[in-house]
């Protein structure tokens, strides 16, 4: 007995050992505290954040990855702002530019070869082509265009971004920022500062104490005109050049000072964006998705060999899986001083904790084991999900103006979100009945009853919240557009789930369904549910199509296909299924007498 | 039979096949409205009896499914019928009679929507003062008599009455409108050198060429509306005017001294108080465009209670007096223009009933199923 207490609570320890791992600072490079300038506020869409937050999102949009690998060195996300921002000669040899159609590799005159990566220098000389096939591409509805001006639209937007980001500073190729303020009352400099001005793709000029209005580069030489220069751009200028000379020393204290500078006007930003970079280098999101994958092998693992051990092991771990994806909401609700659900990511996050946490108290109240190995598997699938849906950038964006309502955000998108959770969980834990069906050797009965009272449980947790989060949406509608319920294509979604929740729930009490029915229902239920969730966001219609992604539209559809696929072998008649044991199907026979 | 009719409106197979009707319905209509816009899609499908196929080029159109509105009726009938026949009268049961009465509820209310909501809009510029409120949809031909300039003497006639064609009286005037025709949505433009001879002899309408349309489907978009009258007053004829929303400035003629504009404009409601414009802003995050808030500034001015107060109207905050409710809608003209959404929904209350019935239904429902499922699992622990 304590063997397995001493695997479970070993297995979580030594997964968070290996999250706290991540978070000790990096080193320096070289001699340069590359960390302490990442951990510096600049305003971006809207938001003060560190600069280490701008390059990971950055690099994420450009390259999709928050990393990139250089003349066989790896290269972070901020050392590579610093080559974009300071030293674009550097910054434009590296490879950061993915091309996959090739259409648009043969725009640029290049071949289809094993490398897709391309550096700004190599897109240079055909920047004017670029531009003027997006421009076309871009006259064209988004769900019209064909996949070469999609490709060529997207490859358009990051070269933009990486131009804007080359010429935050200083302009690219026309002298340095210590040169822009001597000659900042020349009249030829005029021209320059109104481009410094608009190409800005951040502002790191901060305001006096209380001010909200970040600077640009060009703004602040522009309020210099006839005036001193702000003071905060002399750190700044004394980090340009000191990168530009590669003067580890230099470069330090030009931060050192950059930082009390900016402390001295807004404190409150750098202790923010040191808790952010915090965030941003344990990546709990990630941490959990890797936790909860070895969960699922452990158990897994655990049908084959020490079958008690490796399963204390696995419950141990998604343990430790919560607490991370847990400690991650409760950074994210922090650092945005909002409730967990903003946007479509922080939906996936968020469902899959709900799932994960149901399943937790399944385990402890049936302790059966295989509640671990379904919760494991929906925390990871969830993640993964928000994984991909972060690529677009940001995920703590600004909310917009009908959003802006923590009280609503709390209340109709936290119940909505959780009522999505508990749908998912029951068609996951269908989904282990199915298989367990299918491929285990022999079934205890008693382990299936205790199976489909679970999922029934849950189906019921599911109707209630999806009901009330509906309505309070409703409410919220009543409250900003003047209708309770206008069949918006999101309104339609939640309302199915509700209608088939109750579906499932009424066919139950009818006995029109047994195990196999409510079973095979509760697998439709992710389709209804993923159809909501994602699917009418493809409509692009109504109010709350508010992110269009071409891609998952595929993922979509082969989602849907494998649930279609597991609700036929759900309902295959009994003596098709491995597990069907003479015994079982006896028991089940006497359980189902009247 | 009566029995077996009774049986079948309280069977729970009733229910289910509602409850999938009523699926199939939401997705229909889910997916229409990339076609027709929302309008169109709930007119079509949910707040109708029978869903209607026209088979295309024809006006021949048959029923090929339940419309959301008879579904909605069956299922409450079913609901109301079977809780009474089959539901005992016990504390166990409480959640279900609590959820089921919060569901006739929202049912009810829904009902109540779409039969007495009222939509307008008041549209007003900073500074302005406006005591109406005007239709987004539906459209009502005004002949104002302007001979004073202190005061316009407004009357209306209303879209039905156009509709039918042939002579109005216009009551309160001596004039009488000769109806010569209709036009739901036209589109007008200016008349070419190879239009057919216009039927206006007066004003804009003679050098304008009417094409007939169909109403249009989308959400965005209004109708133009175009008449051609022809007003009579004291045996004399003043010729055919073309009206519509899409002309603009109103067109006056004269009788006996007195001065008649005509124009077609959105329906109007006048209220008994007034709303003037202070101040609109549209506030963005710092450095972005993404909009942080739309809020008008609004002094409310009402005689007849003696009220005299300044409102701020903002996202997620309207402003509920006397019945309706002011909502910010829409902006425009460089920020200096606001757009109210009025709505007046006398069962605006209704949902918010019926979602706390059924959350305290359902939540008593299961906490007692959860109960008894956990006493079960227990009890043969305890014998063990």
């Amino acid at each position: 007995m304590s063997a397995t207490r001493f695997a479970a609570a070993g297995a979580a320890l030594l997964a968070l050992a290996g999250v706290a791992s991540a978070a000790v600072r990096p080193g320096k490079l070289r001699g340069f505290d590359i960390d302490a300038f990442g951990h510096l506020p600049v305003l971006d869409g809207g938001r003060v954040k560190p600069i280490d937050s701008l390059a990971r999102n950055s690099l994420l949009v450009i390259r999709g990855r928050q990393g990139l690998v250089f003349e066989g060195r790896s290269v972070s996300a901020d050392e590579w702002l610093l080559e974009v921002v300071f030293r674009h000669e550097v910054a434009d040899r590296q490879p950061i530019f993915v091309i996959d159609d090739p259409d648009v590799l043969g725009l640029v005159g290049l071949g289809q070869t094993a490398e897709r990566h391309f550096s700004f220098q190599v897109l240079a000389p055909h920047l004017e082509e670029i531009q003027r096939q997006a421009h076309s591409a871009r006259a064209i509805d988004g769900k019209l265009r064909t996949r070469f001006q999609a490709a060529i639209a997207i490859l358009f937007d990051r070269l933009v971004l990486y131009w804007k980001l080359r010429n935050t500073v200083q302009l690219a190729g026309q002298g340095t920022l210590e040169a822009e303020i001597q000659a900042r009352n020349e009249p030829e400099a005029v021209q320059r500062q109104e481009s410094l001005a608009q190409l800005a793709a951040f502002r790191p000029v901060p305001p006096p104490e209380g001010g909200d209005q970040w600077l640009s580069v060009g703004e602040a030489l522009r309020a210099a005109r006839g005036a001193p220069p702000d003071p905060a751009l002399t750190p700044l200028t004394r980090l340009a050049s000191a990168w530009d000379a590669q003067d580890a020393a230099g470069f330090n204290r030009a931060v050192a000072d950059l930082r009390s500078a900016i402390g001295a006007r807004q404190r409150e930003a750098l202790g923010r964006a040191d808790s952010e970079c915090f965030f941003n280098r344990v990546q709990p999101f990630y941490a959990g998705m890797v936790i909860y994958l070895l969960a699922l092998l452990t158990l897994f693992a655990s049908w084959l060999w020490k079958r008690e051990l490796l399963q204390s092991a696995a419950f141990g771990l998604l343990g430790a899986g919560v607490l991370v994806h847990t400690a991650g909401l409760v950074a994210r609700i922090l650092l945005q001083g909002r409730p967990p659900v903003t946007n479509l990511y922080s939906s996936a996050v968020f469902v899959g904790w709900c799932a994960v946490v149901l399943g937790i108290v399944l385990e402890r109240m049936y302790r059966r084991g295989f509640v671990t190995a379904i919760a494991a598997a929906v925390g990871f699938a969830s993640l993964i999900i928000a994984h991909h849906l972060s690529a677009d950038g940001d995920t703590m964006e600004m909310m917009r103006a009908v959003l802006d309502s923590n009280f609503w955000l709390a209340t109709h998108v936290v119940t909505i979100t959780i009522g999505y959770g508990g749908t998912f969980l029951a068609g996951a834990l269908a989904i282990g009945y199915t298989l367990r069906k299918q491929l285990a050797p022999r079934i205890d009965p008693a382990a299936t009853r205790t199976l489909v009272s679970m999922t029934y449980g849950i189906l019921c947790f599911a109707l209630f919240f999806s009901f009330v989060g509906t309505v309070l949406g409703g409410i919220w509608a009543d409250q900003s557009w003047g209708r309770f319920w206008g069949w918006d294509p999101k309104e339609n979604g939640a309302l199915l789930i509700v209608l088939w929740n109750a579906l499932i729930l009424h066919a139950r009490w009818g006995g029109y369904v047994r195990e196999r029915g409510i079973m095979t229902m509760a697998i439709f239920g992710n389709v209804v549910t993923s159809l909501s969730w994602f699917g009418v966001n493809m409509l692009g219609i109504g109010l709350h199509s508010y992110g269009f992604i071409e891609s998952a539209f595929w993922a979509l559809a082969a989602f849907i296909a494998s649930q279609l696929l597991l609700m036929g072998l759900c309902t295959l008649p009994r003596r098709f299924w491995k597990g069907a044991a003479a015994a079982e199907v006896a028991a089940q026979a006497a359980a189902t007498q009247p | 039979m009566e029995r077996r009719l009774w049986d079948a409106l309280t069977s729970l197979k009733l229910t289910i096949v509602c409850l999938v009707l009523l699926m199939v319905l939401v997705v229909a209509c889910t997916l229409a409205q990339v076609d027709r816009g929302t309008f169109g899609a709930v007119h079509t499908y949910i707040r109708s009896i029978l869903v209607w196929h026209r088979f295309p080029g024809t006006s021949t159109a048959i029923p090929v499914f339940p419309g959301g509105a008879l579904v909605g009726l069956v299922l409450t009938a079913n609901l109301v019928a079977a809780q009474w026949k089959r539901l005992e009268r016990s504390r166990r049961k409480l959640g279900i009679w609590l959820a089921h009465a919060g569901l006739v509820l929202l049912f009810a209310g829904e009902f109540v929507t779409g039969l007495v909501q009222v939509d307008m809009q008041m549209s007003i510029e900073q500074g302005q003062t406006r005591d109406f409120v005007e239709s987004p949809r539906e459209m009502e031909l005004v002949l104002v008599d302007v001979t004073d300039p202190g005061r316009d003497d407004v009357h209306s006639i209303p879209e039905s009455l156009l509709a039918q064609g042939g002579l109005v009286e216009v009551p309160g005037t001596p004039v009488v409108l000769d109806v010569k025709l209709f036009f739901r949505n036209a589109e007008l433009a200016v008349r070419g050198p190879d239009d057919p001879e216009p039927l206006a002899n007066r004003g804009l309408g003679a050098t304008v060429a009417v094409n007939p349309l169909p109403p249009v489907a989308k959400d965005d978009q209004v109708d133009s509306r175009a008449a051609f009258v022809e007003p009579i007053a004291g045996g004399r004829k003043y010729g055919v005017w073309l009206v519509s929303n899409a002309l603009g400035e109103p067109q006056n003629f004269i009788h006996e001294g007195r001065t008649y504009a005509l124009s077609m404009r959105p329906l109007r409601e006048h209220l008994p108080y007034a709303i003037t414009l202070k101040k609109f802003s549209h506030d963005v995050y710092p450095g972005t465009d993404i909009p942080k808030n739309f809020s008008s500034l609004v002094h409310l001015a009402n005689p007849s209670r003696g009220e005299e107060r300044d409102v701020l109207i903002f996202m997620n905050q309207p402003l509920r007096y006397a019945g309706k409710t002011f909502y910010q809608a829409s902006f425009g003209k460089d920020d200096t223009l606001s757009v109210l959404q009025v709505v007046k929904n006398p069962g605006w209350l209704l949902p918010y009933l019926s979602c706390a019935l059924v959350a305290a239904g359902l939540f008593v429902h299961f906490a007692i199923s959860l109960g008894r499922a956990l006493r079960k699992r227990t009890l043969p622990a305890e014998a063990r």
